[in-house]
């Protein structure tokens, strides 16, 4: 079944849903990764561009992609949140979000919408927990603990929110968060917003560079800030929703 | 001759407090509490054995402890106060950015908008003339 025809079946609000891709020095593989979606779906393109270096903007837009461009540089959150305030405004009623790197397939897309758009859930995670070193895994365990998740992948990028989720992380709460992970999911679990894993593929990364993970200094400060978040944001009673894992 | 030198330490921050909120390089909200530092400052360093006199009236043998304990502690509220303030900044300016960011993308879709009207427009009337 195609994306269109899961628009077709009338399960949903999928009639404006819109992919927003926060994007840093992606020049490279910015026009592939577009090219990819549009040939999977015809919902609109928006790349969040994060004050780029490059001719990440020029490639973007040549590929198709409208472009949200950031004066100044926000890091990964900052831009993702940018396009959900977007879409908020222009009303959107389901956003689709992706990285910029080429590790997201866009034939997931199907499987990952279905949560959201049949009512299961307000928001679902790609995860693909098989990817990753022994040290990012030792980290999802550690921020699982100190947070109190049982989410499977906390770090992906992949998900996709409903208007619900959509109106709670643009607001002003989420702005000072500086990554998607933990607070995010912290704060949505905070306002009873249900979260689903969904199991799909992803590739390694077209240009074989992490913004977050890219070098042990980095690595230190993200693990210390964000245990310190899970940690003071942890739900003390248990009443959060324990999410259903789909696929 | 200690009390001298500490009171006109006391006098001089007053002054470039004032000094500095005549220029505008310092906000009278920010002055206003450093104004009060540097009275307390003037009043300690003229008249020390005032300090002695809190101090006995606490029961702390040693003044100067008194003395650096506070100063340590009030140092410390001021940070913290400066990082929820800054902490404040950054969220506006954060959202500011963004807002901008939106307002940006909006203009150029219209302006694209209005660039394919005027093109359609544009052939529309070159088919008509032909």
């Amino acid at each position: 079944m195609t994306i269109t025809a899961l628009k077709d079946e009338g399960k949903t609000m999928l009639s404006s849903v819109a992919i927003m891709i926060p994007a840093f020095n992606e020049g490279e593989v910015i026009s592939q990764v577009i090219s990819e979606i549009r040939e999977a779906c015809d919902f609109p393109i928006f790349v969040i561009d994060d004050a780029s270096t490059d001719d990440t903007i020029l490639k973007a837009k040549k590929a198709g992609a409208n472009i949200i461009p950031l004066p100044a540089q926000l890091g990964a959150w900052g831009a993702m949140q940018t396009g959900l305030r977007y879409a908020l405004r222009h009303g959107y009623d389901v956003v689709i979000t992706m990285d910029a790197d080429g590790q997201h397939e866009a034939s997931a897309l199907q499987d990952l919408l279905r949560p959201v758009s049949q009512g299961v859930a307000d928001v679902s995670i790609g995860a693909c927990t098989e990817r990753g070193s022994f040290m990012r895994k030792f980290a999802w365990i550690l921020m699982k603990k100190f947070s109190g998740l049982t989410l499977e992948d906390i770090t992906s990028g992949l998900r996709v929110y409903n208007s619900k989720a959509i109106r709670e992380l643009a607001g002003w709460r989420a702005t000072l968060l500086d990554y998607q992970d933990i607070g995010v999911l912290l704060l949505l679990q905070s306002k009873g917003i249900k979260i689903a894993d969904v199991k799909v593929p992803m590739q390694p990364r077209l240009n074989g560079k992490s913004r977050v993970f890219n070098s042990w200094m980095m690595v230190i400060y993200y693990m210390c800030q964000t245990l310190i978040l899970g940690l003071s944001k942890r739900q003390l009673a248990r009443r959060y929703h324990r999410p259903r894992v789909v696929g | 001759m200690a009390s001298l030198v500490t009171g006109c330490i006391g006098l001089l921050v007053a002054f470039s407090i004032i000094l500095l909120m005549r220029k505008d390089k310092l906000h009278v909200s920010h002055g206003l509490g450093w104004t009060i530092v540097a009275v307390a400052f003037t009043l300690l360093g003229f008249v020390p054995s005032l300090f002695d006199k809190f101090s006995a009236f606490l029961g702390i043998a040693s003044p100067p402890i008194l003395a650096l304990t506070l100063a340590i502690a009030i140092l410390v509220i001021k940070i913290l106060l400066m990082d929820i303030e800054r902490s404040r900044i950054e969220l506006r300016n954060q959202r500011l950015i963004q807002r901008l960011a939106m307002l940006e993308a909006e203009m150029r879709s219209k302006s694209r908008k209005e660039n394919t009207a005027s093109n359609e427009q544009r052939l529309n009337s070159g088919t008509k003339n032909q």
